[in-house]
């Protein structure tokens, strides 16, 4: 299964209720959609606790019929690891379920994870069997099972890898952490050597292509890649070399087998021909001066 | 024994050019199908397939090969091959309709006593549950038509494999001198066997393809170039020198990707483990793709509204089928863009791309493109000049799967020039010449 759009030419919708309008890539999105002249409704976890037991009720007298849905919101490992965040997880989106059950939706976008994917094949697409290894992982797949199964929308699904960029909320090893350590320490802490490929994709491009998929009601699934991988390594390279000190690079002793991972995006060249990923210098270049410009210079 | 009359009934491309072989040795041949327009064709010499030879092997066969739609014409023939292309789906699925409804037709309409040899492939199973004749006088013959040499292949075989219902049993004396008129090993065995070594050739052809496929992308990687390794392969013994070791964009045509299928099917049927099947047809996929990828990074992602020219419509050289092509998926992918596309045999079809301009001629596709793409490798485009190529791009990119152009000459023009398993241009530049 792959992208197909309702709307071959760009449309507006109605509105957009985002779900998970504070996070990291929620910012961006609700950004993105003012930018465009569309309405939206940011939703964050203080507005509505979708874990709550009355959460369906409550997000359905939130939403209008032909609402645009992107359901953002999810408890990411750093705020737990155990069953008890997976079931949370689940409930929420047990409730945006609910909530499309009681009213008529244009769309329904959420966003899902890449840790449905185990490491046992490294290059993913989206034909690449769903394996989760961990909690985090069972939980994106169920939640995607979920929604095909009882959600009542045209639904889209972006499985995310890592995201970078200034603001990022969790601590996650990668281009925020590296980049918080070197200001902080003057140096960037790598597991091994960082020889560890991914695909990091900046916070602003994945907006953007969410951005796409809400314009063309596209419904189906798609991994949010670029489709060049960087080794963490070079990433922590990168950032030294786009500050105005010097930075120590510090390996460590390996405690886990070096996995890769890099994604086939020939599907998303399929379904949009036009997008076009920043180059990771460039991204981590803007994350630099965006992340010293929020703490005051 | 006289001479036997032999029949073919079908007269697609399996058949026409099976008919014309035998005819070729020597053989009284009656060509029946029931299409009246297609036989009338075939009586005006204009044939429905591109093969190189065809032509001049019919002509030579003068009276002894005749086109009939009339299927009482049978009745002289002492062996009679069923020979229509079976139809697949896009999943390769084949739909047998057609081919038994033609072999009750023929039985109906054949001497008692005659041999009926189904030529058409079918799955196992197949011709020991036909109802038709006598099992003693039936057989399947395993053909290995190959489009764009199909000719060669039927007028110089191999070997003959040959489904009996009882191998231990010597073939029909009439059926066995049309085999022995071609002089080459015959290999009798079951029905069952027969029907799965056709299969099981294609796989082995599918996986040699897949395997210099999944080295010729890692040499595209790490600077090695699979056209100095495939040599080396082939002069062992093990492997051999016809392999099939030239790497391509998936597997396309629509005959093996039905294999693949069939086995798939009997696998799961079965419970027999297949996961290599699944992984052939999935780099079969991947590679598809291989010169979108390429036109996307080199290309496409720093450009609005590219023009792209493209040479090459069929799935391969020789051929008129489209069937699969990985050039029409790719001119259907590249929405984006403007196109100016070329083929010597098939005119592209507006409905693939809105903006595609099909031209007369190979240079003109590359009239002011951003990148040309050779998809298809035609004889006559290893003539065209890299500098002249270069001279009417306004870009420099050339994406040639199959290395049609030379690679040197096409880096002396200043072009670059992508291929198949070679190191990319960057790559080479900076390893060969630091």
């Amino acid at each position: 299964m792959t992208l197909s759009h309702a709307n071959n030419v760009p449309q507006k919708p109605a509105r957009v209720v985002v779900l998970g309008a504070g996070g990291f890539i929620g910012r961006r999105l609700v950004r993105a959609l003012t930018d465009a002249g569309i309405e939206s409704v940011a939703l964050g976890s203080r507005d509505i606790d979708l874990a709550d037991g009355a959460a369906a009720a409550r997000l359905a007298e939130q939403l209008r019929r032909n609402d645009s849905v992107v359901f953002l919101a999810a408890l990411t490992p750093d705020k737990g690891r155990d069953s008890g965040t997976l079931m949370r997880n689940l409930a929420m989106c047990r409730a945006v379920c609910e909530a499309t059950q009681k009213v008529e939706l244009a769309h329904l976008v959420c966003a899902s994870s890449d840790a449905v994917y185990s490491f046992d094949t490294a290059l993913i697409s989206e034909e690449t069997p769903s394996v989760p290894v961990d909690l985090y992982g069972a939980m994106h797949r169920t939640r995607e099972l979920m929604l095909a199964a009882e959600a009542k929308a045209p639904l889209a699904i972006f499985r995310i890898p890592a995201l970078y960029g200034a603001g990022d909320t969790h601590n996650s090893y990668g281009p925020n952490r590296f980049l918080r350590q070197a200001l902080k320490d003057g140096s960037i802490a790598l597991f091994g050597n960082g020889e560890e490929m991914r695909d990091h994709v900046c916070v602003d491009d994945a907006a953007d292509l969410m951005l796409r998929v809400v314009l063309q009601r596209s419904t189906g699934l798609l991994n949010l890649a670029t489709g060049t991988s960087t080794s963490f390594h070079a990433v922590a390279e990168l950032i030294a070399a786009g500050l105005d000190r010097p930075i120590l690079i510090k390996p460590s002793a390996r405690q886990n087998p070096v996995t890769h991972r890099h994604f086939d995006v020939t599907n998303a060249l399929r379904a949009f021909p036009s997008m076009r990923f920043r180059p990771l210098k460039d991204g981590l270049t803007a994350m630099i001066a965006d992340t010293r410009a929020m703490a005051g210079g | 024994m006289s001479t036997p009359v032999v029949g073919f009934a079908g007269m697609t491309h399996l058949g026409l050019i099976s008919a014309s072989a035998v005819a070729g040795r020597g053989f009284e041949v009656v060509c029946f199908d029931a299409d009246p327009a297609l036989i009338d064709r075939l009586n005006r010499r204009d044939w429905p397939v591109l093969e190189p030879g065809l032509d001049q092997l019919i002509h030579g066969n003068g009276t002894r090969q005749r086109f009939t739609a009339q299927r009482n014409d049978l009745k002289s023939c002492d062996v009679v091959y069923v020979a229509p292309d079976v139809p697949t789906d896009d999943q390769g699925t084949s739909d047998f309709t057609g081919l038994t409804a033609l072999i009750r037709d023929v039985a109906g309409a054949m001497k008692p006593d005659a041999v009926m040899v189904v030529l058409s492939q079918v799955p196992p199973g197949y011709t020991r549950a036909l109802d038709v004749g006598s099992p003693e006088r039936r057989y399947y013959q395993v053909e290995t038509l190959v489009f764009g040499q199909a000719v060669e292949r039927a007028t110089k075989p191999e070997r003959y494999i040959v489904g009996c219902a009882d191998p231990a049993a010597p073939l029909d004396a009439r059926f066995r001198a049309v085999l022995d008129a071609f002089k080459c090993p015959i290999l009798p065995m079951r029905y069952e066997s027969a029907e799965l070594a056709k299969i099981s050739i294609n796989c082995c052809l599918v996986a040699s393809v897949t395997v210099s496929n999944t080295l010729a992308e890692l040499c595209e990687e790490i600077g090695a170039d699979w056209s100095e390794i495939a040599p080396a392969l082939k002069l062992d013994r093990r492997i051999g020198a016809y392999a099939y070791l030239a790497p391509g964009l998936g597997i396309a045509g629509g005959n093996l990707e039905r294999d693949l299928a069939t086995v798939r099917r009997l696998a799961d049927a079965h419970g027999t483990e297949a996961g290599l099947i699944v992984a052939w047809q999935r780099n079969s996929r991947y590679r598809r793709d291989w010169p979108l990828r390429q036109l996307q990074a080199r290309v496409l992602a720093g450009s609005a509204e590219p023009l792209i020219g493209v040479l090459g419509v069929t799935y391969k050289e020789n051929t008129r089928s489209i069937k699969n092509s990985p050039a029409v998926a790719l001119i259907r992918e590249l929405a984006s863009c403007r196109l100016r596309v070329f083929d010597p045999a098939v005119q592209a079809a507006a409905e693939w791309h809105p903006r595609m301009t099909p031209v007369e001629e190979a240079l003109s596709a590359c009239d002011g493109a951003d990148a040309l793409v050779i998809m298809t490798p035609w004889p006559q485009f290893r003539a065209l000049e890299p500098r002249a190529i270069a001279g009417r791009l306004r870009g420099r990119v050339v994406v040639d799967p199959f290395s049609v152009l030379d690679r040197a000459a096409a880096a002396a023009a200043g072009l670059e020039h992508v291929v198949l398993g070679a190191p990319s241009p960057a790559f080479s530049a900076k390893t060969l010449h630091p």
